[in-house]
């Protein structure tokens, strides 16, 4: 009851307050306002308060789910009521709630009797149930918005929302934070509306939300995302909580592999983050490991044997950069480059047009060896036209079906953003509308793609699907544009100019992601405001150094390669062994299905066959993603219908281990003449000479003293001939197959 | 073929998000957040252990199976005769006699509708119960009750039963679905023969099962020692445990030392009358592969697809009774001794109650027989069968209408059907799993109606 009270006497003050704010509109309360502990919508359950549809009651629809993708805010709305999704058009949802069907929703006699009062408190057949409790403040408002004529009643627009804390670090596992979301609108008033904001936690497993109170506790440390969503408006909420009691000091580390000033920003960022976690990092890799995985990284190839031993034995202190700086000079990572590039692009997508394919490919590898900048790269492929069979770039509009699934396909690839949900409504979690997928749709329509010899139609129009109209083109997010002409210049002029916040990040992100095994924002084509990077001034600084160096792929991926987060250990300590994303320790990656086979046939010492192609070829090199090959089958494929991004590639495991056992792949390739194996044996090695070859061409390392009292316990040296081939060519599959050979570490 | 790969090049998004859990990221507790208890789901008992899908590939005529016409004029009723069953006053095809006397553990939904006339998109609306949409792939119901059954087992901290894997197509898997839509793909269909594969008539091989020339259990043992050493070792300096096991490497390792898990396959250990009941003729051997389906469900697979092509029958219809004169194996002969057979095994071995069996394709055909002779789509109305798992046997749940044009009475969607399968596997059909983008979608369609009338 005393509770009750003082909600009462609050109550009552706010009144006054909110009165003040009416009377004086020009003086701004927001700051006192928001710091304050008011309890929200108070005022608005008044009779006299006059309700707005658009501010008041659709949060409410928005908040009880009436609105949502699985209600009525579902593309064909559900029981005959078609909302917008979570209120995206208010408008819209005006003229279904109170004209539709002759009005038969309100009652304006009778309000308690509104189909709208009584559905969602379920006085009569609801085929959601019962969403609202007939006594709830939001049925008072309903019914207050009803006794009041049911009109629209918006007079002011809303121009944003501030919630409070906008980031959060907790010690304390069992508090509980108050959310707090106040409204600005255009007329200068603000609102807390902290109850009408739909709080969810990006994952529901790591906070739980008390939705009467607003209040938010934390279940499992770590850093965790909240989405509080009110109208149109979604701002993600971060909360941290330490992993560990103790802090951590990460300053005095082994700093023997940055000699460049640039990667400061780079790790200092990590460390940051690190710090407020309290979870300190692994070692620094060794020569060994560091070798293996920058050129795994930078070439695709595993390091040649020779080039391990070299390695090991150079003592100059920059023999790392000097090796960074070798490999990206190298022909290997021209092709290794256009390969990760192609599949980016899904270059061999086109309908099974090999001769497009072959100079698609062949010319974004002339634009890696020249070392063109990406800036550069995107505009010949936005501006290109012409015979797909001789202009390499053409066939970009020859990727996809349509202008729409190009419009999709060219955001995420150069915006790293989903346009794709703002096809049918605007996209629920970001500023996306349909115009602005409508708009992109209309300026990519005007270049036709269907035959052999790409085409601009200025004339050519797509249809918005909400307005039944011509869709006006649009950059977007940005501008609209003539309707007559071709609009890709502006386009591309847009996306690479200095101060485009997409285009740079995007693909900076990916190389991130290729070098550290994650991206910064991940999904990587899911950039929005909702799904914020891990570490957000690092990944800033990383586009725009990029920028600043002529959109240079290498300059970015040295950068990296050089830090010290890149050239940590991957193995873990027990206080960051759960960490996946903060870059204590390195992270396992998989080999691409392409390395891998190429790895097995440089190990063996015996190549492997891909279609038709000539004996030697690398499956890096393969310039048709379908070229035929039983390896690739096994180990993983790149269907160019995708960007091969959501590591969908690899074939069912079990099937891929059943052939690992008894399969060609391995079995049919390890004792081969001519391979490494029987060539070591011919030459009269010893088995443990033999066992260090194969370490050093497989692990690029030599054996621990472990393993070596290991493998003698199964090599043995006075064993027959037959007996002895058998148990080397054990050990070779088993090298082979092993987690550290799969995998780049 | 590969399945990641359609004609209509709708780009397909693996969501897989499963695979990076971890303490700091995304949880699987909430994967059975079930945020409302289906109204019409509460007094069912789920009694099925384990599904056999019958797949018709090509979309069976209702009019020549299990929906016959006999009193409509000649070019509806078609060139078939119908039959009488072990249930007074419910007729189907002559071709279906031996099923015929099975009727009274069967029930048909003569009512089945859906708006979806073409093969791959029926395909995907009867195997997933979601109308297909760009935006997402969804888990066929055997990746579905694969994924939710292992994440039953990992919660109870049970291991598997059984060393064969969970999700079982039989030869193989249809083309025109992603088996695992965005589930993990370690919950789609383990094809039994390679789409690459020659399959002889009858014979299963399933591939890389048997050791590769030269090797044997003893090398193949070795060589997993080894490998599990060198993860051992490489893994000594890392605080993480979990990453020395390959689950999957021991996977394939017990599948090809397990000679229980192994002969599953082997169908030359049944008597050889079993095998001659169940028939061994017929394209594709549909016979034998329900046969192998029996041995699976009874070594603990919970899910088998067994999928049998060729029913797209827009020319001559009556080749499905006989190709030439004295030809036992047509389509329609050939699955009715092997759909009888597998029930009234079932039936025998006391498995029928567990284990439920359902025959369906992706749509009916065309009421008016065409110029060839033949029939061609209608989704319009079509029928299903089931039989087992909890299903009332000897009962007709709705109907078409005189011509077999549409639904006459109680109309039944695929996503009907959907949330029916689920219930009788014991799955909420508005269990709530979760997209790699954490969208969550409920394994069967919002608004999905359970069939009741089919429960025991």
């Amino acid at each position: 009851m005393k509770k009750r009270q003082s909600v009462e006497i609050m109550s009552i003050l706010t009144t006054i307050l909110f009165v003040y704010c009416l009377v004086l509109p020009n003086i701004s309360f927001a700051d006192e306002y928001s710091s304050h502990i008011v309890p929200s919508q108070a005022n608005t359950s008044d009779s006299t308060y006059v309700v707005d549809f658009e501010n008041d009651l659709i949060p409410i629809f928005t908040k009880f789910g009436c609105n949502a993708g699985a209600c009525h805010g579902s593309a064909a709305g559900r029981g005959e009521l078609n909302l917008s999704l979570f209120g995206g058009n208010p408008q819209a949802d005006y003229q279904a709630i109170v004209r539709q069907f002759s009005g038969r929703r309100i009652n304006l006699i009778y309000p308690d009797e509104s189909l709208v009062i009584l559905k969602p408190t379920a006085q009569t057949k609801h085929g959601g149930g019962q969403v609202l409790n007939e006594n709830e403040e939001a049925v008072e408002l309903l019914l207050n918005w009803i006794k009041q004529g049911a009109r629209f009643n918006t007079q002011r627009e809303l121009d944003r929302v501030e919630i409070t804390p906008k980031k959060q670090i907790i010690q304390d596992l069992e508090a509980s934070i108050q959310l707090r979301s106040i409204a600005y609108f255009s007329d200068g008033t603000t609102k807390d509306v902290t109850r009408w904001t739909v709080f969810t936690p990006e994952d529901t497993s790591t906070i739980k939300i008390d939705t009467t109170t607003s209040t938010a506790k934390m279940v499992r440390p770590g850093r965790h995302i909240i989405l509080a969503r009110y109208l149109t408006e979604v701002i993600p909420i971060e909360f941290i909580s330490p992993l560990n009691t103790t802090p951590i000091d990460n300053t005095n580390l082994d700093r023997t592999s940055s000699q460049s000033g640039n990667t400061t920003v780079i790790d200092s960022e990590i460390l940051k983050l690190l710090a407020t976690l309290r979870i300190p990092v692994s070692a620094a890799a060794d020569d060994a490991t560091f070798l293996r995985r920058v050129t795994l990284d930078l070439t695709g190839r595993l390091p040649v044997p020779d080039h391990v031993t070299a390695f090991l034995a150079d003592k100059d202190l920059t023999k790392r950069e000097r090796l960074v700086d070798t490999l990206l000079q190298s022909e290997e990572f021209n092709q290794y480059w256009t390969l990760q590039l192609a599949k980016l692009l899904r270059i061999g997508g086109q309908n099974g047009n090999s001769q497009g394919t072959l100079v698609y490919h062949r010319w974004l590898e002339q634009q890696i060896q020249n070392g063109v900048g990406y800036d550069q790269i995107t505009r010949s492929i936005i501006m290109a036209v012409g015979d797909s069979h001789q202009v390499g770039p053409a066939n970009f509009y020859r990727t996809t079906k349509s202008a729409g699934e190009q419009a999709e396909f060219m955001s995420e690839l150069f915006m790293g953003a989903r346009l794709r949900c703002a096809n049918c409504h605007n996209h629920p979690l970001d500023k996306w509308t349909q115009d602005d997928y409508h708009g992109l749709t209309a300026i990519l329509a005007k270049v036709n793609g269907n035959d052999q010899v790409v085409k601009v139609k200025p004339k050519a129009e797509v249809i918005h699907p909400a307005t039944r109209e011509t869709a006006i083109p649009r950059i977007p997010g940005d501008r609209y544009l003539a309707s007559d002409v071709d609009g890709r210049a502006e386009l591309v002029d847009w996306l690479t100019s200095v101060d485009n916040s997409y285009f740079a990040k995007a693909i900076v992100n990916r190389l991130w992601k290729a070098m550290m095994g994650r991206g910064l924002v991940e999904p990587v084509d899911d950039f929005r405001s909702t799904n914020p990077a891990t570490h957000p001034v690092l990944l800033a600084d990383l586009a725009k150094d990029f920028v600043k160096n002529g959109y240079d792929l290498r300059h970015t991926l040295k950068r990296i390669a050089m830090s010290d987060a890149y050239a940590r250990s991957v193995n873990t300590l027990p206080e960051n062994v759960n960490d996946d994303r903060f870059y204590s320790h390195a992270l396992k990656k998989q080999l691409p299905p392409e390395v891998l086979a190429d790895a097995i046939s440089d190990v063996l010492n015996v190549p492997d066959l891909y279609g038709d192609e000539p004996e030697g070829t690398r499956a890096v090199a393969l310039i048709d993603p379908d070229t035929e090959s039983e390896a690739l089958d096994i180990l993983g494929r790149c269907v160019r219908e995708s960007s091969c991004e959501t590591a969908n590639a690899s074939t069912d495991g079990l099937k891929r281990k059943l052939h690992l056992f008894n399969g060609e792949l391995l079995n049919a390739r390890i004792g081969v003449i001519g391979g490494r194996l029987d060539t070591l044996i011919e030459s009269g090695k010893f088995p443990m000479e033999i066992l260090d070859a194969f370490y050093l061409a497989a692990l690029s390392r030599n054996p621990t003293v472990e393993e070596r009292v290991f493998w003698k316990q199964h090599i043995d040296d006075y064993a027959s001939a037959a007996s002895q081939q058998r148990v080397l060519e054990d050990m070779v599959w088993s090298l082979l197959t092993c987690n550290e050979f799969v995998m780049n570490h | 073929m590969d399945i990641t790969k359609r004609c209509d090049g709708i780009s397909r998004r693996n969501f897989l998000r499963v695979g990076g859990l971890t303490a700091l990221g995304l949880g699987l507790g909430n994967f059975f957040l079930i945020q409302r208890a289906n109204a019409n789901t509460n007094p069912l008992t789920a009694k099925a252990k384990s599904c056999i899908l019958i797949w018709l590939d090509g979309g069976p005529s209702h009019l020549e199976t299990f929906d016959p016409k006999p009193d409509t004029p000649q070019e509806v009723r078609g060139p078939l005769n119908t039959i009488s069953t072990n249930i007074t006053g419910v007729r189907i095809s002559e071709c279906l006699d031996q099923t015929a006397q099975t009727m009274d553990k069967i029930a048909i939904i003569r009512s089945m509708t859906s708006p979806l006339g073409e093969h791959s998109l029926g395909t995907q609306y009867l195997m997933t119960g979601y109308k297909p949409t760009p935006a997402l792939e969804y888990p066929t119901y055997g990746a579905t009750v694969t994924y939710v059954r292992s994440q039953n087992i990992k919660d109870s901290s049970g291991e598997s039963l059984s060393a064969l894997p969970p999700n079982i197509a039989v030869p193989n898997f249809t083309g025109e679905v992603s088996g695992n839509g965005y589930l993990p793909i370690s919950t789609t269909p383990f094809s039994v023969v390679g789409n690459s594969e020659k399959e002889k008539r009858g014979q299963f091989k399933v591939r890389d099962l048997d050791f590769y020339q030269g090797l044997d259990i003893d090398r193949l043992s070795r060589r997993r020692q080894f490998v599990n050493a060198l993860n051992e070792f490489s893994s000594a300096k890392d605080a993480d445990t979990e990453s020395v096991a390959d689950p999957e490497l021991e996977r394939a390792y017990n599948l090809i030392t397990s000679p229980e898990a192994k002969g599953a396959f082997n169908l030359s250990d049944e008597h050889r009358d079993v095998r001659n009941r169940y028939g061994s003729g017929g394209v594709n051997g549909i016979g034998h592969s329900c046969l192998l389906a029996r041995r699976l469900v009874e070594r603990g697979v919970p899910f088998v697809t067994v999928n049998h092509t060729g029913w797209d029958t827009h020319q001559n219809i009556f080749q499905l009774k006989e190709r030439y004169p004295t030809d036992r194996n047509a389509h329609l002969p050939s699955l009715d001794r092997a759909l009888s057979a597998l029930i009234q095994d079932l039936s025998d071995r006391r498995m029928l109650d567990e284990t439920l069996v359902i025959v369906m394709g992706e749509f009916g055909r065309t009421p008016k027989i065409n110029s060839q002779g033949g029939r061609d789509h209608w989704p319009n109305v079509f029928s299903v069968m089931l039989a087992g798992g909890g299903v009332q046997g000897g009962q007709i749940i709705g109907s078409s209408d005189t011509l077999g044009e549409f639904p006459k009475e109680r109309p039944v969607t695929p996503s009907d059907l959907s949330a029916t399968i689920y219930t009788l596997l014991g799955i909420d059909p508005s269990l709530e799993l979760h997209t790699s983008d954490g969208r969550p979608v409920r394994v069967a369609p919002d608004g999905a109606k359970v069939v009741t009338e089919l429960f025991v």
